[in-house]
């Protein structure tokens, strides 16, 4: 084999493709978007660059550490390589499709590059193809329909025991800002349940003394072990009592319901501490596994604010697949 | 509960080498799940348990987390220590309470008498935990160079490698005999299951009861309270 030149090499954490791979990559995306297709969803491009100070509109100012950015040479403002396409399209029915009626139901096939949170300065480029369904309302109805979209999508494209997780994040966040202490304690606790540590946390309350009463305290060390099926949601009930917790995990039963009645009741686990994912998600979150790829072959989830932060009130919910995850399946099997 | 909807391809668990090995085992024995004799046979890598479709793997200490977080192994048993220094992606649904040590900063007798770690501005530092060490020194303000190295830390600071080290400490005889004191604990270790997130989230039953077994099993250990 010929060496390759160390003038002539690639940058890290991108790659070329080659066309065998290439041509397993173009059966999964025409799988993918004939149900999207059949779904009623039409597809938008959207650009590889955007200034940083829009991204982080929708973003936030965490966004920064994740993405490549350099300067305009001709306005001097600060701009990024896309991480994440969501945002350019919440930007985009805010602005050039804003009189267009809702629902909008809207799908995209792009790459993404983002640096990874952990090890530091790596770029990862990922290809993603995702849809969005922009609304007026939010409804379990609506997050049902994409739930089941993407296991459709999973079904069509022959990965066999997948499971996709839900979760709520609004759940999570209702009891956190219930929680008297300081943001640095709340970024702790919120660690603690990502990695369901329940002996770190358990320290962490115990720190904070009096400050996190006694069914708050509880509600979040259940948290770390609130995952299985829908049995989880019944006891996180009978803990809170808190009359917005039951609101959210009502809502999160029918959107089980809904789904089971389209008969993936097989498909769906539940884990109420699951906290991580962007942080403009507001509502269920949602994330698709199969047998033995370690990472998730799909994740998205309700946010209600993102393009009002664009400047037109509307509700949302959208998820991606990850392309090389699904490949990595095929190839594990 | 609806039967067949989890998988019951063998769940793979790794363990480490060397002194938490003996530990674990004892833990699982305790849960009641039989390992075999991954004591007796220290060449073997691989025991299967048919019956409670387990797999144990024996790996290095350094190496469980990277097993579980790409998913060659779907749980493991690792030191909070290994687990902050490669801050991966992965749930640590329970202590085990096994292989408890500290991390320390120390540094020669002579020059702790006439040292003040509060004047310290840039210091250099030998040790196997090059992020943990940057990010302890960084959230004080202090610039640190490090030394990495693979073992001996301890002699860093007796040839002139590093003035201070950051390393485990069980006993402190290590560091005694070589004529180091302690400065201060950057933090207390013990051993953690870990879980990767897929095999958690497509087999939450069979995970999740390995876990409550342990956990009793950990519980037992401790004795009433």
């Amino acid at each position: 084999m010929m060496k390759v030149p160390p003038a002539i090499s690639l940058p890290q954490g991108v790659r070329d493709i080659l066309p065998e791979e290439a041509e397993k990559i173009a059966g999964i995306e025409s799988s993918i978007l004939s149900v999207f297709n059949g779904y009623g969803f039409k597809r938008v491009i959207t650009p590889l660059l955007e200034y940083v100070d829009v991204l982080s509109l929708g973003m936030g100012r965490e966004l920064e550490k994740s993405v490549l950015k350099f300067m305009d040479p001709s306005t001097g403002r600060v701009m990024a390589i896309r991480p994440d396409i969501t945002p350019q399209v919440a930007r985009l029915v805010a602005t050039r499709m804003r009189d267009c009626p809702l629902p909008l139901k809207l799908y995209y096939n792009e790459n993404v590059l983002r640096y990874q949170e952990r090890g530091g300065a790596r770029p990862e480029e990922v290809l993603q193809i995702g849809a969005e369904y922009v609304s007026a309302e939010a409804s379990p109805d609506i997050d049902a329909e994409m739930i089941v979209m993407a296991a459709d999508a999973l079904k069509v494209l022959g990965i066999k025991d997948f499971k996709i997780d839900i979760g709520d994040v609004g759940f999570v966040k209702k009891v956190l800002s219930r929680l008297r202490v300081e943001e640095s304690q709340i970024k702790r606790i919120k660690d603690a349940v990502a990695k369901k540590d329940n002996s770190g946390l358990e320290l962490i309350l115990d720190e904070t003394g009096d400050a996190i009463d006694g069914r708050d305290r509880e509600i979040l060390l259940a948290l770390t072990t609130f995952y299985g099926e829908e049995e989880v949601l019944e006891k996180a009930k009978e803990i809170s009592g808190d009359p917005e917790d039951v609101k959210s995990l009502d809502y999160l039963h029918s959107v089980l319901d809904i789904i089971a009645s389209k008969g993936f009741r097989d498909s769906i686990t539940i884990d109420l501490g699951e906290v991580r994912g962007f942080d403009y998600y507001t509502g269920i979150i949602f994330e698709g596994f199969a047998m033995g790829v370690g990472k998730p072959l799909l994740s998205g989830g309700r946010y209600d604010t993102l393009v009002e932060r664009y400047g037109y009130r509307a509700r949302s919910t959208g998820f991606a697949f990850n392309v090389g995850n699904i490949v990595r399946v095929f190839e594990n099997a | 509960m609806r039967k067949g909807s989890e998988s019951t391809r063998p769940l793979t668990i790794a363990l480490p080498k060397g002194r938490i090995l003996k530990e674990a085992v004892a833990l699982f024995e305790e849960a009641g799940i039989d390992t075999g004799s991954i004591l007796k046979e220290s060449r073997r890598l691989i025991f299967e348990n048919r019956d409670e479709g387990i797999r144990f793997m024996i790996v290095r200490g350094q190496d469980v987390p990277t097993y579980v977080e790409y998913g060659a192994a779907d749980m493991g048993i690792a030191g909070k220590d290994v687990l902050t220094e490669q801050a991966r992606d992965l749930y640590e649904p329970l202590d085990l309470g096994i292989g408890y040590c500290r991390m320390v900063v120390a540094e020669p007798g002579e020059l702790r008498n006439k040292d003040n770690p509060q004047h310290w501005t840039h210091i250099r530092v030998a040790t196997k935990y090059p992020n943990i060490t940057t990010r302890h020194f960084l959230e004080k303000g202090i610039q640190v160079e490090i030394i990495k190295l693979y073992g001996s830390i301890e002699l860093a600071p007796l040839l002139g490698l590093s003035e201070r080290i950051v390393d485990l400490v069980q006993t402190g005889e290590t560091l005694k005999s070589n004529g180091l004191v302690e400065v201060e604990t950057i933090m207390e270790i013990t051993s953690r299951v870990v879980c990767n997130r897929a095999s958690l989230k497509t087999m939450p039953k069979r995970i999740k009861d390995i876990i409550d077994r342990l956990s009793g099993a950990v519980s037992a250990g401790k004795g009433p309270e």
